[in-house]
């Protein structure tokens, strides 16, 4: 089977095992708390019931205007401010549902407005955090020229460690805030933060909701709507380091077969006796770059020179061939060494 | 100013007055609905407490127990069925919080459980996606052969087309589907659906909340759960085909490496190995082949795959990165290829000191 599609078929797998995992875990979490708290909770309003001398029908009533209440208790949420609140939850995709739109024409907007603004704002997250990466990275790059460090080069560890620490720095400080402004636990701040800048966006903790701040605040709303943004932004600039090029494998798999196809095409005209022969070769001389682009790596990686030496057999006269080729683990076999200080020099050819 | 930062500098601008603008017309839409309602609801909620001879605080202690009883209306929340919907809003981050975790420990695991489940489902779903998109374009070229058109390649614009109808349809199916189970209108449906496949997710409507549905229903729970997943698979295909290239432009990347290097390299096309993500083979030809690949816009997209095998590396142990280079494989694949052993590599006298 192709390489996509057993790598897809992998994680279809992974993906399914993932979720009845989770699925087990939290119901062993939360079941048991649920149980308790409904059965607390009903004896709570047979009490109300008694002490206020109520009917079940008349709790309904009751019951029914409190919940559609519910979204007012934060305040207008519809004026300027609420409603940027509410775009932002739209295009980020977080969708709280702290407010969301009750007429039809609303929902109708809402839809359209999420159609153009997602892809937006997507686009603009990942371009921003590709910047930023880039800055960290000439910064870093700086960092070690100026402490005289031997090697100067900024490695992708250097760049997820920074990423790492930025995101939870970012996490830090939203929970900091946000516990001093919202009156709520360190921990549940930091839950807010994290639920928020995932835009996965329960809606269970929602800032902006106590005291009418979205109306009297508004300080503090500028500084929840920059720390939303800044905040994706760098969760963002962490995914385009690390997650992003998971997302392009197979297409550049299928570009790579498809060239060899092209590849396997244009030598058949060429010569069919050097066919089976020139494959079988190719086999080999990709399997040794593929080899050797691997130990490069672990060689540069380790950072110190191996104890054996790596048969360096480029043959040349080979590459010559294959230079349209689809296999480009020649081409970076070639240049992924050549990068690496010293064995430019050592370059054997056939 | 370099090209990458006006691209930025404008991204960042467009959305925020996409934003402004996004909150006047919503204001315009909602705001007079809102305060008529909120009139309307203050004015029964008075009624109904004189009716009943209760003070301010009476009601408050009723309004309490009424929010809190609020999750527990529809039904078993926490067992199986219910968790298994709570993991799917949390990875696909759809979140639509009519239920959350109410324990510490709850909110512990999700946020540990999101972390690594989020990137899975991205790149799951990608993958998928990316999967479908070549079937359909290959579905595509032979249905144009047997047709006997005489131009049998895919167009950009072909799958475009596509990929909008799979789009429009699968929401067309889940409304109709979502307004028949759960009693909605048409329109209520096919906004759920929407806010629910953009991953939104408001909660304002949920599926599976009535009638026990999570506990008694199990066939409608297995729709509810496959529709949802099948359903980000098609929007996840489309985003790849259309967005996707936006997000991996490559950016001309000054050469971080010192002088040296970079005079020894001369032309050849700047490969950094494990250093960094960017300055790819520009060079390389997106190719017309029979395969139906032209016109796809393969872009020159920065070559990870290479980066993954090192920096996998580079990351966790022995273990991972054979999983991780199984994965990123940069060896072509081709028929009767015996796959390399990679254990080879680390057996015997090939260990590296990370």
């Amino acid at each position: 089977m192709k390489r996509q599609n057993v790598r897809t078929l992998a994680l279809i797998i992974c993906t399914f095992t993932y979720l009845i995992v989770g699925a087990a875990i939290f119901d062993v979490l939360e079941s048991q708390k649920e149980t308790t708290q409904r059965k607390e909770l009903d004896k709570r309003k047979g009490e109300l019931l008694k002490t206020y001398n109520l009917s079940a029908d008349n709790f309904n009533e009751l019951e029914k205007v409190v919940l559609q209440l519910k979204p007012h208790k934060g305040g207008v949420q519809w004026k300027f401010a609420g409603s940027f609140y509410f775009a932002i939850t739209v295009i980020t995709t977080i969708g709280y549902g702290h407010a969301a739109p009750s007429t039809d024409g609303g929902k109708v907007f809402c839809m359209l407005y999420a159609l153009l603004g997602i892809p937006l704002t997507l686009v603009m997250f990942q371009s921003l955090g590709e910047r930023i990466n880039t800055f960290v990275r000439y910064l870093l790059h700086r960092l070690k020229k100026c402490l005289g460090m031997r090697r100067t080069e900024v490695s992708m560890v250097n760049m997820v460690i920074i990423g790492l620490i930025s995101c939870m720095t970012t996490l830090c400080v939203g929970a900091l805030a946000f516990s001093h402004f919202e009156g709520w636990s360190f921990f549940h701040a930091y839950y807010y933060c994290f639920i928020t800048l995932t835009t996965i966006g329960f809606g269970d903790y929602v800032a902006l909701q106590k005291d009418e701040a979205l109306q009297k605040k508004p300080e503090y709303v500028a500084f929840s709507f920059i720390y939303i943004l800044t905040g994706l932004t760098v969760i963002g600039a962490f995914l385009n380091l690390v997650v992003l090029r998971f997302m392009t494998m197979n297409a550049e798999d299928e570009k790579r077969d498809a060239e060899q196809r092209a590849l396997l095409a244009r030598n058949g005209q060429a010569g069919g006796h050097h066919h089976s022969a020139s494959r079988g070769l190719r086999n080999v001389y990709a399997e040794v770059l593929h080899f050797q682009s691997m130990c490069s790596c672990l060689w540069y990686k380790s950072r110190e020179k191996l104890q054996y030496s790596i048969p360096m057999i480029i043959p040349r006269d080979l590459s010559t061939s294959d230079h349209h080729s689809g296999i480009s683990s020649v081409s970076t076999g070639l240049h992924s060494i050549n990068t690496y200080r010293g064995l430019n020099k050592r370059r054997i050819s056939i | 100013m370099k090209p990458q930062n006006i691209r930025t500098l404008s991204l960042i601008l467009s959305m925020v007055s996409y934003l402004l603008i996004g909150a006047a017309v919503f204001d315009a839409l909602e705001s007079e609905s809102e305060s008529l309602r909120k009139k309307i609801l203050e004015q029964k909620l008075n009624e109904l407490k004189k009716k009943y001879g209760l003070t301010d605080d009476d009601y408050r202690e009723i309004e309490k127990v009424v929010l809190q009883s609020e999750p527990h209306r529809a039904g078993r929340q926490w067992k199986f069925a219910g968790s298994f919907y709570f993991a799917i809003t949390v990875i696909t981050t759809i979140g639509y919080g009519h239920a959350a975790p109410r324990t510490d420990a709850g909110k512990a695991f999700c946020i540990f459980y999101a972390v690594l489940g989020i990137p899975l489902t991205l790149v799951m779903f990608q993958s998928l996606g990316e999967r479908m998109n070549t079937f359909v374009r290959y579905l595509l070229r032979r249905a144009k052969q047997c047709m006997g058109l005489r131009k049998i390649e895919v167009s950009m614009w072909n799958m475009v087309l596509v990929g909008l109808l799979s789009c429009t349809s699968t929401l067309s199916v889940g409304a109709a589907a979502f307004s028949h189970f759960e009693g909605w209108t048409f329109f209520q449906s096919y906004y759920y659906c929407f806010i629910t496949l953009t991953t939104i997710g408001f909660g304002d409507f949920v599926a599976l909340q009535k009638k026990d549905a999570l506990q008694r229903r199990t066939p409608y729970v297995a729709f509810s759960f496959m529709y949802i997943l099948v359903g980000l698979t098609v929007i996840g295909a489309f985003l790849n085909l259309v967005v996707l290239r936006f997000l991996t432009v490559s950016t001309e990347e000054p050469d971080m490496r010192p002088e040296e290097e970079r005079e020894e390299q001369g032309t050849q096309p700047k490969i950094s190995g494990c250093e960094e993500g960017h300055d790819m083979q520009g060079d390389k030809e997106v190719l017309e082949t029979d395969a139906g690949a032209s016109e796809t816009g393969y872009k020159d997209s920065e070559d990870g795959v290479r980066h993954v095998t090192c920096s996998l590396f580079t990351v966790s142990n022995h273990w991972f990165p054979l999983i991780g280079m199984y994965l990123s494989s940069s060896r072509p694949s081709r028929d009767g290829h015996v796959p390399y052993n990679e254990r080879q590599l680390f057996k015997g006298s090939i260990r590296p000191k990370l």
